[in-house]
């Protein structure tokens, strides 16, 4: 079986909207299995890359390629079947629907029954429904939440809003998971659980893991390679102790003054 | 409940319906008939707008343009060919609609079609836009279909409109279809598709990151709807008998919209109770326009006394009961018989048996 | 086309362009404040002939005061409709407050019925803007003067008032925000009354010169010309001031060269207006001087 080296390669990549230029040059390469984070100030363009990656935005300059396929302006729900799946900054859950509902849609871009089958309930729709409602169910267990399933996701707390999304992102089978501060709002404790739960999520389903977050204890703690942007561009790279000790990023989280504190 | 025991009702309760059309059509007279068909044609428009509209999130205002395609496909597929070389005085009739003739069914199916041909052809660029902006666009649409209409006296008989078409539309068909477009659209919302409509309409962007395809949905949706107002059009065409441009104004939408708001969006229930409820309010507030007494106050006869009092009760329920007059609430057997078990609750029940 | 019609084609899209102005301004402005396409705006707008008709035809007041009178009325009647039916409603999803404004529309058409009857009244004109002037062998009716000239005083007490007051700073900053604008002490129920009030007066406005050129009133003849109107302002890009000027002079112009050149699809002008509008929307949302708002991922 042939191994791939990269699984993600954003070469080079600009993003200009009208005027401003959001990201400048932004280059990374993501190889299988690995758990890379993306940290920075507010507004240093993290999520644009994000958007980028996912379709949402198509770069102004450059390409995007995964599994060696330029994915470079594809819609956001081809990239979902080619297999990156992502969460949202501020959490969109479909809140009017059931948690189970959030969930199957995931499902969804394996389905294979066509329209008609689906209105007139023919078996092989009927049996493609069920098993992607077990499947559903699973999931839910694994993260406690699966005696909420007939609630509507709106009514979650916080915490189990921010899992959901998750699972419901684990739903589409993807081979790339990019996580948008995963433990914004979260306690110490419910961060602890998070940072054991992508590790464990990483391992059950062979997941590439790809994360932004502000929270340095979920990011020293679990990434083993970390990318710092400011202003749109990328300031350092590498392992976390070296992003600790790197004066660029220092300056950029604290100040000038902060190099010689 | 189990899934044969709800079949078994729904088959009884469209036997009994069936047996109440059948009265109906033999005893009632023409005046009450025709406001159980108009009635019976608003569920069929009312649930296709829901669809577009309270099921995908997609502010739809070109419902009458539907029905207008929908109507003269059928009007000039039902007329006898000589016919309608009488009629067409403005100009002739242009070929091949001369020769074309087709029975009842056949006209209709083909409205749904071309309504929803039409339906893509519009969609496809159209439904990329959003919320107020989609509406106009779509209302600007209907606008046109009717202009056009009014124009090419050589297929649709111009400003004159066409009358005499035969009267084909009778409780028989105007409900069965009505029954027809509920159990398809009902089938479409409780299967992974109408989940998809919904999570569009929940989150847009939500939606396609997960993997649905915006433009696939929205589309079929549209078109569906469309297919559904263009059989409608066909069944009011051969209910009034007559049709002319005037009859698609966006007064149709609109009274279409009031029905689907009152009814509440996304509640199929709520739109079969709210299209009889505005037909039967706007026949029986027609006393009020032949004068009447409030204690000693004499209001004397005003014509469009009605019309203002609908306006201004249904600014009311819009003001006041955003939900619609059912609360969003859809009739379901489980949810019947949970109701009755609430009412008449027997000891077993009482005692938390699951169902 | 010989010059000499052109022109007349010229200085006819010029006039009807200024009407649609006026009337499109009211409804940028809402939009630019509220998010919301008042569709009861041009019955607002016909409202306001029908207020010059009674005072000047039945009580035989004064063309002067007869105006500021249909003004005045008609500005109230804009101040209602928001204060009844659009306020309630300030914090329900924005397709309710749209329903809203469309049965508000429909009530105050059925309101003229019931009031001034359907049969269409004639309105005639006082003798002065029966004047027309001749240049060569173009005719100009006086009402054109009026129209633009109008048009553009108003213009610009509007931009004077829109930028250099505190009540158009105070418009502006809720047009960015509302609720920011709220917590910065803007009392935000009576800009939007004053909104609603400038808007209607300018529609009124409209009003008055459009029965002067076309003399004949009926309670439906507000719903093509505020269709028209809003078109215009969504040429020009909703929620823009000079934009709903452009737009609606560029629309005038169009829809009288239409079928100035067109005189066989002249039935078909109203479908090219609505096909301008659907075009627009698809390739140039924004419209001509709109600014592009993305939305936040």
């Amino acid at each position: 079986m042939e191994i791939l080296m990269e699984l993600l390669n954003a070469d080079n990549i600009t993003m200009k909207f009208g005027g401003l230029t959001a990201v400048s040059n932004f280059k990374l390469k993501i190889s299988p299995g690995e758990l890379v984070g993306l940290i920075g100030p507010n507004g240093a363009g993290k999520t644009t890359i994000f958007n980028m990656i996912t379709g949402i935005y198509t770069p102004t300059i450059n390409k995007i390629y995964f599994q060696d396929r330029d994915i470079t302006g594809i819609k956001p729900d081809k990239i979902a079947k080619a297999g990156i799946a992502r969460t949202f900054q501020n959490i969109r859950l479909l809140e009017n629907l059931t948690v189970i509902d959030n969930v199957m849609i995931g499902f969804h871009l394996h389905l294979k029954s066509n329209l008609a089958s689906a209105i007139l309930k023919f078996p092989n729709y009927v049996r493609e429904e069920e098993s992607i409602y077990h499947k559903s169910i699973e999931l839910l267990e694994k993260v406690e939440l699966e005696k909420f399933k007939q609630e509507k996701a709106g009514s979650l707390p916080y915490g189990q809003q921010r899992k959901l999304e998750i699972v419901r992102a684990l739903a589409t089978g993807p081979k790339l998971l990019l996580l948008d501060e995963p433990a914004a709002g979260m306690n110490p404790q419910e961060t602890k659980e998070l940072m054991s739960f992508i590790q464990k999520i990483q391992n059950d389903f062979d997941l590439t893991i790809f994360l932004i977050e502000h929270d340095m204890k979920v990011v020293m703690g679990i990434c083993r390679r970390i990318l710092v942007m400011d202003y749109g561009v990328t300031i350092a790279e590498g392992n976390p102790a070296e992003i600790q000790n790197n004066p660029e990023v220092i300056k950029a989280y604290l100040g000038v003054d902060a190099i010689y504190a | 409940m189990k899934k044969q025991n709800e079949k078994i009702f729904t088959i009884l309760a469209l036997i009994v319906l069936g047996i109440l059309v059948y009265l109906a059509e033999n005893n009632l007279d023409a005046y009450k008939l025709r406001i159980l068909n108009l009635s019976a044609i608003y569920v069929t428009l009312g649930v296709s707008l829901n669809l577009i509209y309270g099921f995908t999130g997609q502010f739809s205002l070109g419902h009458a343009g539907f029905m207008a395609i929908g109507a003269y496909v059928t009007t000039l597929l039902v007329l006898p060919p000589y016919y309608k070389e009488m009629i067409f005085i403005l100009e002739p009739l242009v070929w091949p609609f001369t020769v074309m003739k087709a029975p009842f069914i056949v006209a209709l199916l083909l409205s749904g079609l071309l309504s929803a041909l039409v339906a893509i052809l519009i969609g496809l660029p159209v439904l990329r836009l959003r919320g107020d902006y989609l509406g106009i666009a779509t209302l600007g649409f209907a606008e046109i279909v009717r202009i056009i209409a009014n124009n090419i006296p050589q297929v649709t008989n111009g400003a004159l409109g066409v009358k005499g078409i035969p009267e084909f539309s009778n409780l028989w068909w105007t409900v069965g279809v009505a029954v027809f477009t509920i159990y398809i659209i009902k089938g479409l919302i409780n299967s992974s598709f109408g989940r998809a409509l919904m999570a569009i309409r929940e989150n847009e962007i939500a939606a396609e990151v997960i993997g649905v395809s915006l433009t696939y949905h929205k589309v079929m949706s549209f078109a569906i709807s469309a297919f559904f107002a263009g059989v409608a059009g066909g069944l009011f065409a051969c209910l009034l008998t007559t049709i002319d441009p005037k009859a698609f104004m966006f007064v149709m939408t609109f009274n279409i919209l009031i029905v689907v708001v009152l009814g509440g969006l996304g509640s199929i229930t709520g739109t079969v109770f709210a299209a009889f409820l505005f037909n039967f309010s706007l026949e029986y507030l027609r006393p009020i326009e032949a004068g009447f007494n409030i204690g000693p106050i004499v209001i004397p006869s005003i014509p469009g006394l009605r019309m203002v009092t609908f306006s201004a009760l249904l600014l009311i329920v819009i003001l006041y009961m955003k939900n619609g007059l059912m609360g969003g609430i859809e009739f379901s057997w489980k949810g019947l018989a949970r109701f009755i078990r609430k009412i008449f609750p027997n000891k077993k029940s009482s005692e938390g048996s699951v169902m | 086309m010989p010059l000499n019609l052109f022109l007349q084609n010229l200085a006819n899209g010029l006039s009807l362009g200024s009407l649609y102005a006026l009337i499109a301004i009211g409804y940028t402005m809402v939009y630019g404040i509220l998010r919301l396409i008042n569709f009861a705006h041009g019955e607002v707008f016909m409202l306001a002939t029908y207020f010059l008709y009674y005072g000047f035809l039945i009580f035989n007041l004064p063309w002067w005061a007869s105006v500021i009178i249909a003004i005045a009325l008609t500005a109230i009647t804009g101040m209602l409709s928001e204060r009844i039916a659009y306020r309630p409603l300030r914090n329900a999803p924005r397709i309710s407050v749209l329903i809203s404004a469309i049965g508000v529309s429909f009530f105050l058409q059925n309101l003229a019925i019931v009031l001034f009857t359907g049969i269409p009244k004639s309105f005639h004109r006082p003798t002065f803007f029966k004047r027309i002037f001749q240049f060569g062998e173009i005719r100009i009716q006086s009402t054109l003067f009026a129209s633009v000239i109008v048009s553009a005083i108003f213009l610009t007490i509007l931009i004077y008032v829109v930028y250099r007051t505190k009540t158009g700073l105070a418009m502006r900053s809720i047009s960015t925000d509302i609720e920011t604008s709220r917590l910065m002490a803007v009392d935000v129920d009576k800009t939007i009354s004053i909104t609603f009030a400038i808007g209607s007066a300018l529609a009124a406005v409209g009003g008055i010169l459009w029965a002067l050129r076309f003399p004949q009133l009926f309670p439906f003849m507000g719903m093509m010309p505020g269709l028209k109107a809003f078109i215009a302002a969504v040429v020009g890009g909703i929620g823009n001031i000079p934009g709903a000027m452009l737009g609606g002079l560029f629309l005038g112009m169009s829809e009288i060269l239409f079928v100035a050149f067109l005189p066989a699809l002249s039935g078909y002008r109203d479908a090219f207006i609505f096909a301008i509008l659907i075009l627009i929307l698809l390739f140039k949302p924004d419209g001509i001087l709109g600014k592009n708002v993305q939305e936040k991922v």
